[in-house]
């Protein structure tokens, strides 16, 4: 007899989704999350006026040296003095990189994990995503086609409200979407330019995770549309825009089934040999250290990427001396995030007698991969999307030329309009891209640190060079004055907190841990559904995709347990 | 002629001015009335960021620069934000800019002053030459200071707090 059905280790993004899955289909679930319980009504800082901001928000340098050297610099667009509390102290969960590399790992514990510090951006794969793999000869195939996870995509698009716009594009497939959130008229001139000089270009506007039209669903968890005030990484108490922490936690708390344990630092899973079953999850209590072990008929992992894996690799046992479920060695590997840091700005000419009401919450447009699918020209194989907006210049800052009564008027105009677009691009997986436990660093509670080795390939610096040539090209098109455009500067591993690919899915159990449920290939009752399974990273913002594979792998599983068959 | 001292008895009395505007009220702050209360600056810096707020952002039918305290904000903002170095650099920097202005900048009539100022300002913008950067990072710290500020949030910039829909196209 266990003491749960189903443990849940984390309870983020896709780990919100194992709980609400597996709690409305019967079980009972517990999910241990690794840091304190977020109270909205205590925490959220959501409805401070910029005049109550102390220092304007800005987190004091010391702080930023002792507490934040790498969140900061990482984010420093969300991490602030109201909000630094989301963002985990550098000083206290302390990781490695091997001499010569460098690595972003940007993170949140608590409640939710970075659900509630995300960017919102909701983008399905396409085919083309699921066969690339195949087609190139590059690592190994993914053994789903989007035929089989596409009614996935519309299960979780409409329980997490997705505001968006069909726009009919095979490679970025159309959803289940709530009213998107229309463009500005400089955004359209772009769109209608490029779209013209460029045929087979896209400006679309962006799908982003906020409701504009709550279902009597979402409005049943208390969730209300959004209120365009843009205040998203400091927390939302209209529960706008999808967190596991309004939306799928609630879900699964209302089942009556779900218990969560907070503070909950999963140190390894037991493995019996004699079953070739997970029979326990032993955790450390973060503020007690006290050791505990829960016990369930099966296990999900949604630790996050990285975190699943290090559990595995701390799991030893004499069958899995390498770390459990890692018969394969591909457990840490082939580590990928999305590259940025190519792109451009300019103004566009002819909006001066507009402005805007409202704050547009996250992006503005998006511009579908166009590489390798409409243009066949590329140097560099797979492709990039480009996130951006145009919006007025506005309050200036300061910096304009001026001073007296006129330079204050002159803050009330909008001014001219800016149009600025970024490539979010793909990293092809690498085995030799990994995370493995450091030799002999360990953190407060004694669990090995993070030891990352990851570098990016000659595919990706060629890919951003070209990304940032079309950008200003585009930029050019549109008859935007005024264009700048940095030198390329790749972003730093793990930067756009995108990471996947640790315990990849695949066909064959000698190559990959995970397969098409993503059910381990080694162990039965031990599933990985955070961004850990991804076989590729494709370009597009991936959670909508973790959500999808992890209601899939839940309804995979239930069917399983009431077989008897795990 | 407007002396430095007549300078800071107009601060406070802008403060007391302010009390009447029932706009004003939230960030502003008693200003600093001797070196005693600052916490960075120093009391002829003191005096030199509020001379050049006062000017930059001046009282017009909405408050001004001085009503919402900027120059306090400020001393506040650098005092516990700063750290030792980025602290060092301000003060070299308002030394620059004392220099760039001229020492008799404080005794300066308001109208010699304000030109002085302009004239200072139009050579920083034109080209952006380097010389001219303590003065551009001391204007953009006083204007975003003063939007910061409850007064200029809300009556310069129709800052709403909750906006409830977003409109893509508003003709000005």
């Amino acid at each position: 007899m266990t003491d749960f059905d189903a443990i849940v280790v984390g309870s983020g993004m896709s780990g919100g989704w194992s709980a609400k899955e597996l709690c409305e289909r019967g079980l009972k679930v517990l999910v241990l999350e690794r840091g304190p319980e977020i109270k909205p009504e205590r925490d959220y800082v959501d409805q401070l006026p910029p005049w109550q901001e102390k220092n304007f928000d800005r987190i004091a340098q010391e702080e930023i040296e002792k507490h934040y050297f790498r969140q900061y610099p990482g984010v420093a667009y969300a991490v602030k003095e109201s909000n630094k509390h989301f963002w985990v102290k550098d000083d206290e969960n302390p990781y490695e990189t091997v001499e010569g590399t460098s690595y972003d790992w940007l993170r949140g514990y608590h409640t939710g994990g970075r659900s509630i510090m995300w960017s919102r951006q909701s983008y399905r794969m396409g085919p083309q995503d699921f066969t690339a793999n195949k087609d190139e000869n590059v690592a190994i195939d993914w053994p789903v086609r989007y035929e089989e996870i596409e009614p996935w995509y519309d299960y979780v698009e409409e329980f997490a409200g997705i505001a968006g716009n069909r726009d009919g594009l095979e490679q970025l497939p159309d959803g289940v979407y709530q009213p998107g959130f229309e463009l500005t008229d400089a955004e359209k001139f772009f769109k209608s330019q490029i779209e013209t000089s460029f045929p087979g270009r896209n400006v679309i506007q962006a799908r982003i995770a906020h409701l504009t039209n709550a279902t009597d669903e979402q409005r049943s968890l208390g969730r209300t549309n959004c209120q365009s005030r843009n205040r998203c990484h400091f927390g939302c108490s209209f529960k706008a825009y999808f967190s596991s922490l309004h939306a799928t936690l609630p879900a699964a708390e209302r089942t009556g089934n779900m218990t969560i344990v907070h503070n909950a630092i999963v140190q390894s899973l037991e493995y019996d040999s004699a079953t070739n079953r997970i029979s326990g999850v032993r955790i450390v209590d973060a503020e007690s250290n006290e050791n505990r072990t829960y016990t369930s008929r099966i296990v999900f992992l949604n630790a996050s990427a990285i975190a699943s894996a290090m559990i595995l690799l701390q799991s030893k046992s004499e069958a899995f001396p390498n770390g459990l479920a890692n018969s394969s060695n591909q457990v840490g590997r082939n580590l990928m995030d999305h590259i940025s840091g190519a792109g451009a700005n300019g103004i566009l000419q002819g909006f001066d007698n507009k402005k805007v009401f409202g704050r547009r919450p996250s992006g503005g447009i998006y511009i579908p991969r166009y590489a390798n699918i409409t243009e066949n020209d590329k140097p560099f194989s797979r492709g990039f999307g480009y996130q951006g907006g145009a919006s007025p210049v506005g309050n200036a800052g300061g910096q304009i030329a001026g001073i007296g009564k006129d330079f204050k008027e002159a803050h009330k105009s909008p001014g001219p309009w800016r149009i600025n677009i970024g490539a979010f691009g793909e990293q092809l997986p690498n085995p030799n891209n990994r995370v493995t436990l450091h030799p002999t660093k360990t953190d407060k509670w004694d669990n090995p640190q993070a030891l990352f080795d990851v570098s990016y390939g000659e595919n990706e610096h060629t890919m951003l060079e070209e990304a940032r040539k079309d950008a200003v090209a585009m930029l050019e098109a549109a008859g935007c004055t005024d264009i700048n455009s940095n030198p390329v500067s790749l972003t730093v591993p793990g930067n756009r907190i995108h990471e996947m690919g640790s315990a990849r899915m695949g066909n064959d159990p000698e190559s990959s841990v995970l397969n098409k449920w993503c059910q381990t290939h080694d162990v039965p009752n031990l599933f990985i559904t955070d961004g850990a399974f991804m076989t590729s990273a494709a370009c597009q913002n991936p959670s909508i995709s973790y959500m999808a594979f992890t209601a899939r792998a839940c309804d995979y599983a239930v069917k399983l347990l009431n077989e008897n068959q795990i | 002629m407007t002396t430095r001292r007549e300078v800071l008895q107009g601060m406070i009395v802008s403060i007391g001015g302010a009390s009447l505007l029932t706009a004003c009220g939230g960030v502003a702050q008693v200003i600093p009335s001797d070196a005693g209360d600052l916490r960075f600056f120093g009391f002829e810096e003191m005096d030199l960021v509020s001379r050049v707020s006062d000017l930059i952002i001046p009282r017009t039918d909405t408050p001004g620069a001085l009503d919402v305290n900027v120059p306090g904000f400020l001393d506040g903002l650098m005092a516990e934000w700063a750290n030792a170095e980025t602290q060092r650099d301000q003060h070299r920097n308002l030394r620059l800019l004392r220099a760039q202005l001229g020492g008799d900048f404080a005794e300066l009539d308001s109208s010699t002053a304000e030109s002085r100022l302009a004239q200072l300002d139009a050579d920083a913008f034109d080209g952006r030459p380097e010389q001219y950067s303590a003065y551009r990072s001391w204007k953009g710290l006083i204007t975003n200071a003063y939007f910061a500020s409850e007064e200029g949030a809300l009556l310069e910039q129709q800052w709403v707090a909750v906006p409830g829909r977003w409109d893509p196209s508003v003709e000005i």
